[in-house]
Order: C-alpha cells, then structure tokens, then sequence
C-alpha cells in the first residue's frame, strides 16, 4: 500500500509526518502548479468547482508515481464537495488506473462510527507500529498542522508590522521548503518550533498602523494558496496584515466539536442575524466571519471561492448588507483556471487604494484629491 | 520660469492612451492609440508623437502609469507611480467634479463602475468572468454589421422598436442578434437593443443591490457611444456627465497622481526624456523550473542588458543585482 492524498496548505504536511510516524509508505503530492491544473482541468467535468481540478490533478501526478491508495475526506452536505470521491473513483477507473483503493473519511455523524472505523482501519492495519504509538502518530500529525496554521497565521500579521521588509515572507516560504524535506516527525517538530520563535522574536516596528483584511470565503481556496493566485503573499509585499479563522486545524476541531454542536459557535451566533442556517460548504461561517471581522479590528475583508461554489454564492449576496450596516468593505474574487492574474492584481490594488484612504479620511478629513482642479468648481459646490 | 508637466500613461487592453498635463491640471495633449496587440511599440510611437510635438521644450516633472499593462509601460519609461487603473480612473474624476458620486467605466476588456462619497471611493466592482458589454463585444458586433464603430451608436438613436436581446452573455447576445436579424428587424433597433441588454448586464452585473447616486461620471472608450449613453438615461432616468476627455481619464489620473507623488516626496522624477524611447526593450517570458512552482517569469531587457525581472514567487529573478524593483 502506497497511500497519497490531496495537497491542502498545511495538510499535506501533517498528512506526510503522521504517514512517517506510522511507518507507511506514501507518495507526497507536489506542489500545486499549472501542470497539475492543466491535468486535472483536461478530465474534469466542465462544470466543476476549481478544488476538484486540483485534487484530481494531484491524483494523476501522485499515481504515476506509485501510489495506489488515495485518502480523500468526503461530505455528504450539500455542495458539490459530496459528489468529489464518487466522481474522482469514475473518471480514474475511466482513464484505465483500476488496481486504486480509496479510502473516503466521511463523517462519522453520517456514516456511523462503526463505518468509520472500518475504513480508517485499513490504514491502520498497514502500520507496523503499536496501537499507543499510533494514537500518538496521530496527536503529533495534528500538532505539526496546528504549528504551521499558528506559524503561517503569525507571518501574516506580522507582515504588516516586520521592520525588515519581506522578511516574513521570505521565512514564511524557507520553512514551507525545508517542512516538505523533513524525514520524520521528530525533525518536523524541531524545525517547526525553531520558526514558531523566529517568529516570536523577529524585529517589528508596533508603531506601525497597517491595513488590516480578513481573508474568508470557501475553505479550500482560501487555504491552498495556489488556487487564490498566492493573495495572503501577495498582500504580505504591500506590507498588509491579513487575518484568516479558516485553516486545516480550525476544520480538524470543528469536525471533532460538530457532533456535540460546539463548532464555531460565536461564528454561528454572529451569522446568526443574516443567515440562521447552514448552507452548505462554508457559507455560514463566511457570513459569520464578516460580521466579526470589524470586530478584530480589521479594515476590509477579501472573500474568495471557486466559480459556481453554491455556498459562498448564497455568502456573497449576503455581504453587501453587512457591508452597508457595518460600514465595512468586503470585495469578492471569484477563481478558476484562469491564467491571467493582472484583473485580481488591479482588484487588490484598488481595494487598498481604497481602504487606506478611508482609513486616512477617518483620522484627517482628507479627500481623494488634495487639490481640485480648479478652485471655481470647488466654490460652486460648497 | 519654465513650466513643469505631468504625463500619465495607460497601457489598456485596446487602446493606449497618454496624456500630458500642466500644473494647472490641465491636459495639453492626449493621444488616443491602439494597442493592436503591442504595447510596447504603441507606448513608444505615442511617446515618439509627444518628442515630436514638444520635443525638449516641455520639462517632464513626474510619469505615472496606469492600465492592465502599467507594469511594461511602467519599466518603459520608469515611471514615478504604477497605479492601478480604478484609482486613476477614481481620481480623474472627482478632479474634474469633486462632487462625483458615481463613476461608470467601460473599457476595452473590462467594466467598472465606482462609488465615491466625499471624494472618497467607498465601493467599487469590477466584471467577473464576462465581457459582455465591453468595447471589444462592440467592436466585433459593428464590424459583423458593416457598421464603423464611431457610427454604431447613432444607429441606436434611430430606433423606433428597440428589440429584446439577452444580454447575459456576449454570446447569447451576438445569437440572438442573428435571430433578430434574420427574423428582418433593422439594424436600428437591433443595435438599439443591444445597448439596452448590455447596460442592463453592466447594472445587474456590478450595480446590483447598490445605489447609483448623482452625479454619474460615464468614462472609457465606450463613452463615446451614444446609443449605449442614451440606454444608460433611460434604464437609470439619471443624467450622465461624459467628461471632455472621456476616452482618456485613466491617463490623466496618472499624471495627477503622479504629481502628488512628486510632490509628497519631494524628489526627482525618474523620467529619462522622450529621446529614450529609441531604447531597444525586449520582453520575455520564461518558465523557471527551479522549483515545482513554475512560476512565469517576465523579462524586460534594454540594448541586450537585463532591466528588470518580475513574476517569480520567491523573489530570486526579482533580486538579481541592478535590477529595478517592480513593486513600490
């Protein structure tokens, strides 16, 4: 058994120190790139959601390289999320790669914890390691995505505040590298922890008022950073903090508080008033997020998902109002395969002209133009 | 004492546009030109048209570059600010009318439309994944009916029995032009119909659930069209303003803000004069396989030596020695 599964952010590499810890043979899906799109793209059903692209594309690469057994989570909600694993088991038996075992983690909730168990046991049974060691090989992959959702999240603050510019992204990026050479979970936790205090001692200016954005929407294309066009990169050059609740841990704990109807609450109860319910996917969560990000002090918050994700579509007509009521900007970017970044570049850039000017107008009363034309036009309209 | 000047470039889809302004904000020349297709040359052969008008006598105190493609025009002729195409757009305007509460904006390839309060832009929207409506949708349905762009409009004024086309989708709407034509409506209300789906695209599109306020600023190439004007009125009941210099406000608010940058920080304009417009720029793109990113590397290299290098993730082309930064 050569297990592989999808590349997620973080998740890939809490998914590579637990399959080292529990002595597994595995395939690590490179990083997301155009190659990987273009496959995934070509044997798609048109009409599908980008992440299903880059999981299928991530697929074909890991199989060529010998794994034969592919970890997916699966959902039964209602998105498109649901249909993933039955589609992805299709067209890869279609294109001729028969000998594949899939190994699909629902939801105990719904499928049973009996099921469950089941198919969480085939993996299981392919460890030679102890069943205490094996419970611990799966604290420690948990942990190693905890400390990078906490790493990665600290860079992102800390961008807008680091006295040397680009160095949190340039250390954000040199760990990322070096996390994916690690031989196994001892090295990763090591290594992790020599970036959590590099970041907790690196040198920032608290003087600094920078711009603030939450970045919410669909879970997977606000966590891969391939799909998004590298946006929490992108803003971390214009020295911006960004802000994100949605992170391979954040969903690990709330699947495992789901059950007992502890997940997200505040986020639940802040959605509450425009969207008392769920609407599949992230949708509520979204709206929640919005509502409390003026909260965290935040100037703006960039939503992001996949062309024709139901959820967030329901999200984002949502979002105007909590625009208008909280005077809080929010800017929607919708992605898919599109190679062309030069739109979502000038969209970013006049979100910020745009926050930075309210942001000043708020502490002087300072127009968009300091100077008018001509002094006759501002006389005729005072 | 020799008067300063400001020019302001925007490198867009289907036009380049440059315009050169006083210190009074007001524009002295503005060319209008086609990209066709290549920026680089076009960005040139305007500058060539500037050297040749004022040659060494006008004294260039700051550039700004704006556009879809202020980064290449920005290397050209290392502009002092590279601005993105909706504050130009926005700053433009609320110079010309302060008051400007609304700003529409259609280009070549894309459509926006802005929202100002205070002189502060407080909203804006820009076209998703369709460019229905878009100049270029235009260009291409005038051509198809034999019709000259500048002439398109004014059919549309003829109307007497607008027909109803859908227009959603650029081509859903070219399909049911077809059906309206063969079914032997004239080309009149064809057009005059198509204006109207396509402002109602452009509303529902970027305008939905917001407020259009007056004034309303109509910007862009498209400006020029009357037929789409007259739809924009009817549909909204508004009165639209089209500024005189429509077709080129994206590269007046260049100029004005590069002369606030200049101003700010007090220092000499990077601008080498007209005369190194003869510079041979060439631009290549290649993939770097160093890592599995394969990021797309642009590279700008003048009389064979390498100016600058954009487009890698981890900055290592961006970095190399002598070259100039792209971002801030």
């Amino acid at each position: 058994m050569v297990i592989t599964f999808p590349n997620m952010g973080n998740v890939a590499l809490a998914m590579q120190t637990l399959c080292q810890s529990l002595k597994i043979p595995y395939v690590l899906p490179g990083r997301n790139n155009k190659a990987t799109l273009q496959i995934g793209s070509y044997y798609s059903p048109e009409e599908i959601c980008l992440p299903f692209k880059l999981v299928l594309g991530n697929f074909i690469q890991s199989i060529e390289k010998g794994a034969d057994t592919l970890l997916i989570t699966g959902s039964c909600g209602p998105c498109r999320f649901g249909e993933y694993c039955e589609l992805l088991m299709k067209i890869l038996s279609k294109l001729g790669y028969n000998n594949l075992d899939f190994i699909v983690a629902d939801l105990s909730s719904e499928i049973g914890i009996k099921e469950f168990m089941r198919r969480m046991s085939r993996i299981s049974a392919a460890s030679p390691i102890s069943r205490s060691d094996k419970i611990k090989a799966l604290y420690t992959a948990f942990k190693v995505v905890e400390l990078c959702d906490k790493i990665d999240a600290m860079a992102y603050h800390l961008a807008g505040y680091e006295t040397n510019k680009g160095e949190c992204k340039q250390v954000l990026n040199e760990y990322k590298t070096k996390a994916f050479e690690c031989k196994n979970p001892e090295e990763m936790m090591r290594l992790l922890d020599f970036y959590k205090k590099y970041f907790e001692n690196i040198s920032t200016n608290n003087n600094k008022d920078p711009l603030k954005i939450s970045i919410i929407g669909e879970i997977f294309t606000i966590i891969e950073p391939f799909s998004n066009f590298y946006i929490e990169e992108k803003l971390m050059d214009y020295g911006v903090s960004t802000r994100r609740t949605l992170s391979p841990s954040w969903w690990v704990k709330n699947l495992i508080l789901k059950p007992i109807k502890m997940d997200s609450k505040d986020i639940n109860r802040a959605a509450g008033e425009y969207m008392p319910y769920a609407v599949g996917g992230h949708g509520r969560e979204c709206v929640g997020e919005a509502v409390l990000a003026k909260g965290y002090g935040m100037d703006g918050a960039i939503q992001i998902y996949p062309l024709g994700c139901m959820p967030e579509v329901i999200a984002k007509s949502i979002l105007p109002a909590i625009q208008r009521d909280k005077d809080f900007p929010i800017m929607t970017l919708i992605v898919d395969e599109v190679a062309g970044e030069a739109g979502y570049i000038t969209r970013v850039e006049a979100f910020l002209d745009m926050l930075q000017s309210k942001k000043r107008h708020l502490k002087v009363q300072e127009p968009l133009v300091s100077r008018p034309v001509t002094v006759r036009c501002l006389g005729n309209h005072n | 004492m020799e008067k300063n000047y400001y020019l302001g470039v925007d490198v867009g889809s289907v036009s380049t546009n440059l315009v050169l302004m006083d210190e009074d904000y007001m524009v002295c020349e503005k060319l209008y030109l086609k990209t066709s297709g290549h920026p680089v040359e076009t960005l040139k052969n305007g500058l060539m048209r500037m050297a040749g008008r004022f040659g060494s006598s006008v004294k260039i105190r700051a550039t700004g570059a704006t556009g879809s493609g202020r980064q290449l025009a920005g290397m050209l002729i290392d502009a002092d600010v590279i601005k993105n195409e909706i504050t130009a757009h926005a700053v433009a305007a609320s110079s010309i009318e302060p008051n400007v509460r609304t700003i529409i904006e259609i280009g070549g390839q894309d459509s926006k439309i802005i929202f100002l309060k205070e002189g502060i832009v407080y909203d804006f929207a820009m076209n998703t994944v369709c460019a229905a409506g878009t100049g270029s949708f235009l260009d291409r349905q005038a051509s198809r009916l034999d019709i000259p762009i500048e002439e398109f409009g004014r059919y549309a004024l003829k109307a007497q029995n607008p027909v109803r086309i859908a227009g959603r989708c650029a081509v859903f709407a070219e399909s049911d032009m077809i059906h309206k034509q063969q079914t032997g409506h004239c080309s009149e209300d064809i057009i005059a119909g198509l204006c109207e789906a396509l402002v109602r695209n452009y509303l529902n599109n970027l305008a939905k659930g917001k407020n259009i306020e007056e004034p309303i600023m109509f910007q862009g190439g498209v400006a020029a069209n009357v037929g789409i004007v007259a739809a924009f009125e009817k549909i909204l009941n508004k009165k639209i303003i089209i500024p005189r210099y429509y077709d080129v406000m994206g590269a007046y608010g260049a100029a004005i803000l590069a002369k606030e940058e200049i101003e700010r920080s007090g220092k000499e304009t990077c601008f080498f004069g007209f005369e190194s417009i003869n510079d041979n720029f060439d631009v290549k793109s290649i993939e770097c396989k160093d890592c599995s990113n394969m990021c797309e590397v642009i590279k700008i290299s003048s009389n064979g030596e390498l100016k600058a290098c954009w487009g890698d993730r981890c900055g290592k082309w961006g970095a190399l020695p002598g070259k100039v930064s792209i971002r801030n």
